[in-house]
């Protein structure tokens, strides 16, 4: 590629990116609020991102709702399943060490894509609705309209979140869980509930964030497992614990998993762990540093 | 204490050792009687040819196959199973296999290798020393077959395999593995032939593909065949063969505006390059694929974004060959297999019986099912089949059978499009830009 | 090795029950003939008449399952740092063995222990920026550093072949006997891992990696140089990965980026001593044989539902016993229903 060709895409790529970031930090800042208030790596978290696109997929194909409907209703179940997943399961074995928490989700995780296989079978499915692929332009830069709805969507539920946990009393006692477990209960804070609150919203936000996947990626038993890593990178880029950070670190991601995309399409992940490595290395504690959503 | 562990450890080694033998006699379960089928389906196959003496088998010879029927791909590996089933069944109706005087039944022995190269070879090995099958037939996809030939090779048992055409399962100079396919280096030469065909002026041609030995092999075929025709190839990319997104390939594509884009990878991939390329309104005269548009799948999925696409086909049903088998025609064996299986053959499922039709006739010109005499067989064997022309050149693999191509129509069907001579609809082309769809 | 002479002497924190204790006992003298009547009994059985091909390949697997056990044992059971990239150097061994093999007709062993070396290496490499991170950190940065790994392998198109794969030489031996000698090589793996571990429990290195798994900061303060040991670990953890991985490379005679990077054989070795018992030395080998057969078991019986028990067994045994089945063996721990509630009741909130 010549020199003049790449920046005759690169405002074209600008666009790809925060597209595809802003999806990312949606799914990156459910994992985050598990990982900050819980001290849980969710490894089940790609999978909830996998079955809600399915459950938007199926009511769309079965019932002919629009994706777009899904999302509250996904939400909703989301929360609820993971809700229950948390106070009956992962409650059991918080205290325990790190590892057995990651090897639990882990556990789940794997149920949960292979009841997916099972049930569904491998097939590669997609959410074609009468208004896919259509877009403008603004000059010659093509601006899907499912993408820009994604991106605001995204954006709109982040700030919903931060509202939430800074203003409301649940979203107070999540966060005053994670600062200080021994301090809230001391203070009339339910832990287990608490707990099970948090994961249920982390399981909500990637169930949002499934159905917009669902609606411009394919569809796959498999595909959650990639978004469990780069969570985890997105979250490290913009520090544990912040709902910006998590949002800047998805469209950093993004940007750079679209460049690496043009230029080294064969090196993508490489260069999105090198840079992980890197951060952990430098500023472990991500550009945005530790705030416990504040 | 640590008594107590030691001997539990002997234990439980015994236990594994004893443990992991009975499988082998007792995993019969998954493997369906073909006995009891025959008899049943006798009445059902509605051409069979007509049955000499159907009882007077001299023996069983049988058939041992890893298929994946869980796992990635296991709609795939259904289709592979229900090939082999069939042709096992019209032959065994037809009267069975003649060797020398005698005639011989055919039956399938098959285990599930969960999608999965690794098991694939095991469960190879496990059909040839605890199973003593005669003969081996393939796994599905380029992976497991890659696996599986390797133990068929070590053992000389003859594999003839259907589904796994990466090319480089034939450079090794193994003497056992026989692919009845048209290599992967061909897929997508049709869709190019075709191309200049119809439109004299073409001039750019994109390639995208997966980075895995099978895709990689059918877009270097198709970058030969785009050069030696003096097309010019602006974009020849790889990507990791479990991408979820295409999209930044497809802006450096869009940059260089080809007049043809190929895609060679997966279903999977063919989805999300044609969704990404409505999105970003990357445009082409023509596209074509490798793997994707044959399946049910790739309609269902873009429903009208599927016009207009070709995709290289091994086999289809809109075919005309006159073979000399026992199916004779494409229309003849789609008539059995939905009279069987209720649903029109993939290619998956041709190829399969094909190579079942191919040991058939192998064994007929050896005059014995000795591993070794197959194999001389089948390395001589050249016959025209309802699937085409089976013949290998010395490597092993079908280079002689031409590759067709399907072209997803505006009437919402898949119609055969070339060869000229066999096609059944004239090819819809150029295809318009989105935003005039 | 010069760890193996030094007598068990640091005065580190105390090496707590996991580590073997030396007592000259007549007991120990029966555990002795008890290991050498199963090591024979692994010696003889491929020989045997009616031991199919099929059977020897399915106990090399299992074989190979409690090596790559034994080896992430050294850096998550025993040091504690949870490493989940341990097929990072599965595969390097492997590629390299392959690339060695095929591509400078070097023969099987040499090219295998330049496997097992170049493992090692890498390990040795990463090991100073990566062991600085710890618990969720180091996981995911080992689990990227594999991926990594795998993507650099299946585009370095040149030295490997890249997503097409590398195919090395086949063995002029018999089927039997190559089975045979596949078997005996993956064995001799095995044995070293053992034998290395055993070693190196009773030396400097492995008190102070149990020190440094119990309580880092304390061990830093009593002078043992903490990155020199955790390097150390991983090294000889990623020494053992590479020669399985060489193995392998050569008893399944064809590399792809995915198959040699596959992250199962990190997972499977996780679950594997942890289903044995981390920090254990026979814990690994038991958790490959209990592992293996459940999975057979599984594959047997319930076709396409195997990896959803797998993953529901996961959950089971990590709710209630975490510390494996080699608790249960040791008697350490009483299994009634009673003691896994309790267990349960121990660490959960509500």
């Amino acid at each position: 590629m010549t020199l003049d060709q790449f920046l005759s895409i690169v405002p074209q790529s600008i666009v790809n990116g925060l597209m595809l970031g802003g999806t990312l930090s949606l799914v990156a800042l459910g994992f985050s609020i598990v990982w900050g208030i819980l001290n849980i790596i969710n490894l089940a978290h790609g999978a909830f991102v996998m079955l809600s696109a399915y459950f938007a997929y199926f009511m769309f194909t079965g019932f002919g709702i629009d994706p777009f409907l899904s999302i509250a209703p996904a939400m909703l179940i989301f929360f609820v399943f993971g809700y229950v997943i948390q106070r009956y399961i992962i409650n059991n074995v918080i205290r325990a060490p790190l590892l057995v928490t990651f090897l639990l989700t882990f556990g789940l995780e794997i149920i949960f894509v292979n009841v997916a296989l099972n049930r569904f079978g491998g097939d590669y499915r997609s959410i074609t609705t009468a208004y896919s692929g259509i877009g403008f332009f603004i000059g010659d830069v093509r601006v899907p309209y499912i993408k820009l709805a994604a991106l605001l969507i995204s954006l709109l539920i982040a700030g919903a979140l931060h509202l939430f946990l800074s203003r409301t009393r649940t979203g107070n006692a999540i966060r005053a869980v994670g600062m200080d477990i021994d301090a809230a209960k001391l203070c009339g804070v339910k832990i287990g509930q608490t707990y099970a609150i948090t994961y249920g919203i982390g399981a909500a936000l990637a169930a949002a964030a499934g159905v917009l996947i669902g609606m411009s990626f394919t569809i796959t038993p498999d595909m959650g497992g990639a978004f469990n890593l780069r969570s985890f990178v997105i979250v490290v880029l913009g520090g544990l614990g912040s709902v910006p950070g998590a949002v800047l670190g998805g469209l950093i991601f993004g940007m750079v998993d679209v460049f690496a995309g043009v230029l080294v399409p064969g090196l993508k992940d490489a260069i999105a762990f090198a840079m992980l490595v890197l951060v952990l290395i430098v500023r472990p504690q991500g550009i945005l540093g530790k705030a416990f959503y504040k | 204490m640590r008594t107590r562990i030691s001997v539990l450890m002997l234990l439980a080694i015994a236990v594994l050792m004893v443990s992991c033998a009975p499988p082998a006699a007792t995993n019969v379960a998954p493997t369906q009687a073909p006995a009891a089928q025959v008899t049943s389906a006798a009445t059902k196959a509605p051409a069979g040819a007509t049955v000499p003496a159907a009882q007077n088998f001299a023996g069983t010879i049988t058939f041992g196959a890893p298929v994946s029927l869980t796992g990635a791909t296991n709609n795939e590996g259904k289709y592979t199973k229900d090939g082999y089933d069939l042709a096992v069944e019209v032959i065994n109706n037809a009267g069975g296999v003649k060797v020398g005087d005698k005639f011989y039944k055919l039956a399938l022995k098959f285990y599930d290798d969960e999608s999965n190269a690794d098991t694939s070879a095991k469960l190879t090995e496990k059909l040839i020393t605890e199973d003593k099958v005669n003969l081996l037939l393939g796994p599905y996809g380029s992976g497991p077959t890659l696996n599986a030939t390797v133990i068929a090779e070590k053992y000389k048992v003859p594999m003839v395999e259907a589904n796994g055409a990466a090319e480089n399962i034939f450079n090794r100079g193994f003497k056992y593995s026989f692919g009845i396919l048209s290599p992967g280096k061909n897929y997508l030469r049709g869709v190019l032939e075709m191309a200049i065909s119809l439109d004299p002026n073409i001039k750019n041609v994109a390639i995208l593909a997966a980075n895995d030995n099978f895709s990689l092999e059918v877009a270097d075929g198709a970058k030969q065949y785009a050069e030696s025709k003096g097309l010019k190839v602006v974009y020849n990319e790889k990507y990791p063969p479990t991408t979820k997104d295409i999209s930044s390939l497809l802006t450096v594509v869009k940059g260089l505006s080809p007049d043809v884009i190929l895609g060679s990878g997966h279903l999977q991939d063919a989805l999300l390059v044609v969704k990404q390329s409505k999105d970003l309104n990357v445009n082409a005269k023509a596209w074509g694929f490798s793997v994707g548009p044959a399946t049910p799948e790739f309609r269902d999925s873009l429903k009208k974004d599927a016009d207009y696409i070709f995709g290289g086909a091994q086999w289809t049903v809109a075919l005309k060959y006159n073979g000399n088998d026992v199916f004779k025609t494409p229309d003849n064996y789609t008539k059995l297999f939905m009279a069987k299986y209720s649903y029109e053959p993939p290619y998956q499922s041709a190829e399969s019986s094909a190579a079942v039709i191919t040991y058939q006739k192998a064994i007929e010109a050896a005059g014995s099912f000795d591993p070794d005499k197959v194999r001389d067989a089948l390395a001589k064997l050249d016959f025209v089949s309802f699937y085409g022309q089976i013949k290998f050149d010395e490597r092993g693999i079908n280079t002689f059978k031409p590759m067709a191509v399907e072209q997803l129509q505006t009437d919402g069907k898949k119609h055969t499009v070339w060869p000229a001579d066999v096609a059944e609809a004239k090819p819809q082309y150029p295809a318009p830009t989105w935003d005039k769809r | 090795m010069s760890a193996t002479e030094q007598p068990a002497q640091v005065p580190a924190a105390k090496p707590s029950t996991v580590l073997a204790r030396p007592i000259a006992s007549r007991r120990n003298l029966i555990v002795r003939g008890i290991v050498a009547l199963a090591l024979v009994l692994l010696l003889v059985f491929p020989f045997l008449d009616f031991v199919s091909g099929a059977l020897i390949r399915t106990v090399t697997v299992v074989v190979m399952a409690a090596a790559l056990a034994q080896a992430w044992n050294l850096i998550g059971g025993y040091t504690g740092y949870p490493a989940f990239g341990n097929v990072a150097f599965f595969g390097a061994g492997g590629y390299a063995t392959a690339i060695l093999m095929a591509k400078m007709k070097v023969d099987f062993l040499p090219a295998v222990l330049a496997g097992g070396i170049v493992a090692a290496l890498y390990a040795t490499l990463l090991g100073f920026p990566v062991l600085r991170l710890k618990g969720h950190y180091f996981s995911i940065a080992t689990l990227g550093i594999a991926e990594a790994t795998r993507e650099v392998v299946a585009n370095w198109d040149t030295l490997t072949g890249g997503g097409s794969g590398i195919t090395l030489p086949i063995s002029p031996l018999r089927p039997q006997q190559f089975n045979q000698f596949m078997y005996f090589a993956m064995l001799a793996v095995f044995v070293g891992s053992v034998v290395l571990t055993y070693f190196i429990t009773r030396s400097k290195l492995g008190y102070g990696m149990v020190a440094i798994r119990e309580d880092e900061d304390a061990a830093k303060s009593l002078g043992i140089n903490t990155t020199q040991f955790k390097v150390a670990a991983f090294a000889l953890s990623a020494l053992i990965t590479g020669l399985v991985g060489g193995v392998y490379a050569y008893w399944n005679s064809s590399l792809i980026p995915e198959d040699a990077f596959n992250l199962d054989y990190t997972l499977r070795a996780i679950l594997i001593t942890i289903i044995g018992g981390p920090g254990s030395l026979f814990g690994p080998a038991l958790g490959a044989i209990a592992f293996e057969f459940l999975r057979n078991f599984l594959w047997d019986r319930f076709p396409g539902l195997q990896f959803t028990f797998l993953g529901v067994m996961m959950v089971l045994t990590i709710i209630f016993m975490p510390k494996g089945v080699m608790e249960f063996l040791t008697g350490r721990r009483r299994f009634t229903p009673r003691d896994l509630l309790q267990y349960v009741r121990d660490h959960r909130v509500s």
